[in-house]
């Protein structure tokens, strides 16, 4: 046994100041790296020419950035990201915090009832995909099967084959999805809550509804701004769901930034192009990056 | 009184849930009937929920027919890489964070934070002209390094608030009595910090396991395709679908990570939201 260095020494040695950011070197490095690089990749590439084999030439004056604000399938695209990440916020959200709130109360089978509402978390979202993919078939899929079966459809729907029906379906399949991680925060926020405010309350006669409205709501706000920030983060990017069901399509009715960007860097090689596309996400997303960092560092100087 | 069980509290939450529980059980439904389904009645269209007769085999034809088992040696290699990665240099950053305060903590988190809202699909160009560059485009250890460098973030984030609630006295009592620092760190800390980071490793591999849209843009050929990948090329294709391999393939894919899955939810939760509210 080493005993003798081992006696903590009133002035530290001059490795005991280094050793901290020799140990977060790495991971610091490697963040950078995938951030950095990319990102300069990104800002050159926007500029240049790119041919179809991926190759960069000479810079072109910005026509990337003229040609992708003049696509009508890019603003076409850029206003169904929002409609899609408003909308799924909006349900995801409201659902949740309904969600959270049955779940946070005791009842019979309640710990049953939490795994099944986190479930679909465990999926892999492109495999999710491929099964809903499977049961909105017209002609045999099982959706339509059950939705037969109870008498709500007389005739099977052609899910996906109108770019308006598979754009809905799309963002329902989004907030299912976007369901177990924010009705898990709002579960964590909301049993974090004093409960003698509530005896209180109700003490002084306040209905569930009013104690909702004047207690609840105003505690959980944090817990309710940092969902709506991080789902907004998740929705924005959401690839999965849109690719896999239509790629986009039909005709292009069911784009949003995400794929537009795959289709026109993958399919078209035009790699100029989805550079500008994604510095303009990048805006978007750094927007709010700040939004949270603002957020938290209330939570902090709050609590 | 208002902490008292009633059975009708309890069904009338359970009716409110319903949709949800219906709409969440839905998928599994699916995957399960049409893996256990005949081809022939899954190809002839005649749809029904409970199978006619149990068609265990087709599992066996399905791992043969579809190259399922090059995809999951390759998710496993993948997922595998990129959570030993992970924790190797997160295990250290987090340390840092929790016991060591330095000129600079309050940017590196900040900086880990701002690498954690740029998800791997923004970014997936740049990415791909690097990777063209360097000539190192489809190639299963470059997408681990990759998945790694994305993960970092959250697992220190999560590790550091663990660490953080390790009583540091432990420590300095082990110091008193004359153990080295190494060996306090191997036989005091370690020990309690390791259910902690199993709970991260898992979390790591399963966000490698499920990856999909940075595996599509870097990946080219089949052979190297991971299992998200090889699923959803055998669900697009042109020609007839065979849902019934499709479905069994699914339900392979899906259920290990999903029992793993419910098993560590509890503490996937806490660690979550404790990284997400109190930073």
């Amino acid at each position: 046994m080493t005993a003798a260095t081992a006696i903590p020494t009133r002035k530290p040695p001059a490795h005991r100041l280094t050793a901290p950011y020799l140990l977060i070197a790495p991971s610091f490095l490697l963040a950078a790296f995938i951030v950095f690089y990319p990102l300069y990749a990104l800002i050159n590439t926007s500029m240049r020419s790119v041919n179809r084999f991926g190759m960069i030439q000479g810079l072109n004056d910005f026509a990337n950035y003229t040609a992708v604000f003049a696509d009508p399938q890019f603003q076409a695209a850029a206003w169904r990201s929002l409609v899609w990440t408003g909308a799924i916020i909006v349900g995801t959200i409201i659902i949740s915090m309904g969600v959270a709130l049955l779940l946070n109360r005791k009842f019979h089978g309640r710990a049953l009832a939490r795994v099944i509402v986190i479930l679909p978390w465990s999926v892999s979202l492109s495999l999710l995909t491929v099964v809903w993919r499977w049961a909105l078939n017209a002609e045999s899929g099982l959706l339509n099967h059950l939705l037969m079966q109870l008498h709500i459809i007389d005739a099977p729907v052609v899910w996906l084959g109108n770019g308006q029906i598979a754009f809905t379906v799309q963002i329902v399949i989004g907030i299912l999805v976007s369901i177990p991680f924010t009705s898990s925060l709002l579960l964590g926020g909301l049993s974090s809550l004093p409960s003698d405010i509530y005896e209180a309350a109700e003490m002084e006669g306040a209905t569930p509804w009013q104690q909702f409205c004047t207690i609840t709501l105003p505690l959980m706000r944090p817990f309710l701004n940092i969902a709506v920030v991080l789902n907004m983060i998740n929705v924005f990017n959401s690839f999965p769901i849109i690719w896999i069901l239509t790629e986009g399509g039909p005709a292009n009715s069911t784009d949003i930034l995400v794929t537009y960007l795959y289709k026109i860097a993958f399919k078209y090689g035009k790699l100029g192009e989805a550079s500008v596309v994604s510095l303009l996400m990048i805006v978007f997303l750094l927007i709010c990056s700040v939004i949270y960092l603002r957020l938290i560092s209330k939570e902090q100087s709050n609590a | 009184m208002r902490n008292r069980i009633t059975f009708k509290a309890s069904a009338l939450t359970w009716l409110l849930l319903a949709p949800l529980v219906v709409a969440n059980l839905f998928p599994f439904a699916v995957m399960i009937s049409t893996a256990l389904t005949p081809g022939d009645v899954v190809l002839s269209g005649q749809t029904r929920w409970v199978p006619v007769r149990l068609a265990w085999n087709n599992f066996t034809e399905m791992w043969v027919t579809t190259g399922f088992g090059q995809a999951l040696a390759n998710s496993m290699m993948v997922a595998v890489m990129t959570t030993l990665l992970t924790i190797l240099v997160s295990v250290p950053a987090a340390y840092a964070m929790s016991r060591m305060p330095f000129k600079g903590m309050t940017g590196f988190r900040i900086f880990m934070l701002v690498t954690q809202m740029f998800s791997p699909v923004v970014l997936v160009i740049g990415l791909f002209t690097l990777m063209v560059q360097m000539r190192m485009l489809d190639s299963l250890p470059v997408l681990a390094v990759l998945y790694c460098c994305f993960h970092i973030a959250v697992a220190i984030w999560m590790l550091q608030s663990y660490f953080a609630s390790i009583p540091i006295e432990l420590e300095h009592a082990a110091w008193l009595e004359g153990a080295s620092k190494f060996h306090t760190l191997r036989t005091v800390f370690m020990p309690l910090a390791a259910p902690a980071t199993a709970v991260v490793a898992l979390f790591t591999f399963i966000g490698a396991w499920n990856e999909y849209a940075l595996a599509l843009a870097l990946l080219r050929s089949a052979e190297n395709y991971t299992l998200p990948l090889r699923i959803s090329a055998l669900s697009g294709g042109r020609y007839q679908i065979e849902w019934h391999y499709v479905m069994a393939a699914t339900f392979v894919a899906t259920i290990p990570v999903s029992v793993i899955f419910i098993w560590l939810q509890r503490h996937l939760i806490s660690g979550l939201a404790g990284g997400a509210v109190k930073g």
